[in-house]
């Protein structure tokens, strides 16, 4: 068998090159020899029984199936995309609605009323001593709070600093337990 | 086709562009035909397992991160190959026909021949199943043995070592 039939039927790129010398790393030199030539007349006489080649019509059709496939997949991504665009847009109309519904100051105190409803809610069912009396406490800078809004005085300011920094230790006694 | 041509062809496909995937199928093809078949000995079925790997490819190919892309394809046709095993394995066992496989000359071949099976094709099938796959692999995925141990997870001298000794039986068989 000659080189340049066996250039045709060897795939391009089967390479001996380094072979001997990997396989010298698992065995002494004439062994390593003798299997890399095992190896190469090995896939010589593959190159020399090639395998038959498949039709042109089976090729075209294989095409004709990755470019469906193709198409496919467009569709399916171009789907995708609407899809997700459709579900941001909603998010958005819903939260635009949302905002005008209760993003209006003559609106907010039914944000107050729906967020205080909760905890209170919460809280008549515990029995816990801490939560009652940080419930009377909040309960009575609530009230001090309001008093706070309806003094004309000059000391108004001054007060709801004063209640804001008591909110704010009672609030940290909460969380700390 | 030189190596650069090919990177542009698999750039291309990547983008979803169908000239750069028709041209895949034109440099891949017959040698994943050959492939195929030689673990078949089955015409049909090679060319059902060629249709099924191009189809994959196109879901797959935006995983391919550079290196060689014959043996990430060739990994793939083999994935695909041993889907196919286990699927006919599952199939053989409710047609209960296991054993007359076994008894037949064809044993070792996965699809069974299709009448016109050559000398390599029998010779092919004396070989065990694995030393078969990889002595086939690696003729046509022209990989090194360095990316077939890679590929198959196996030490390097393992992967010697079984391409050695069906190399070497089928130069007896052949002889």
């Amino acid at each position: 068998m000659n080189n340049s039939a066996n250039e045709n039927r060897i795939p391009r790129g089967v390479s001996h090159s380094g072979l001997r010398e990997l396989l010298a790393g698992f065995m002494d030199e004439s062994a390593a020899r003798q299997t890399a030539e095992d190896i190469e007349k090995g896939e010589e006489i593959l190159g020399a029984h090639s395998a038959p080649g498949p039709d042109e019509r089976v090729l075209a059709e294989v095409k004709k199936n990755v470019v469906a496939a193709l198409r496919r997949r467009r569709t399916v991504v171009f789907q995708r995309r609407i899809l997700t665009a459709a579900v941001a847009a909603a998010i958005v109309v819903v939260s635009g609605l949302v905002l005008m519904r209760y993003g209006d100051p003559q609106n907010s105190h039914q944000i107050r009323m729906v967020a205080a409803s909760i905890p209170a809610s919460v809280w008549e069912g515990a029995d816990d001593a801490d939560v009652t009396v940080l419930t009377a406490e909040i309960e009575n800078i609530q009230s001090e709070l309001s008093g706070a809004h309806s003094d004309d005085g000059g000391n108004g300011s001054n007060d709801i600093g004063d209640l804001e920094t008591e909110l704010i230790e009672v609030n940290g006694d909460m969380w700390k337990g | 086709m030189a190596q650069r041509g090919i990177d542009r062809v698999i750039t291309g496909c990547k983008k979803g562009d169908e000239a750069c995937f028709t041209q895949l199928v034109d440099i891949y093809g017959r040698r994943c035909f050959g492939y195929f078949y030689r673990l078949t000995g089955n015409r049909d079925l090679s060319e059902e397992l060629l249709s099924e790997l191009f189809v994959k490819l196109v879901e797959k190919i935006s995983t391919y991160r550079g290196g060689s892309f014959d043996g990430w394809i060739f990994t793939m046709a083999s994935n695909i190959f041993h889907d196919h095993l286990r699927f006919k394995q599952r199939q053989t066992r409710l047609l209960d026909e296991h054993s007359k496989r076994i008894k037949s000359k064809s044993a070792g071949v996965a699809g069974g021949y299709d009448g016109d099976a050559d000398k390599m094709q029998m010779a092919l099938a004396e070989l065990d199943s694995d030393v078969r796959e990889l002595v086939m692999m690696r003729y046509y995925s022209q990989m090194s043995f360095r990316e077939m141990a890679e590929s198959r997870r196996e030490p390097i001298g393992t992967v010697l070592s079984k391409v050695h000794r069906g190399l070497k039986r089928l130069r007896e068989l052949m002889g």
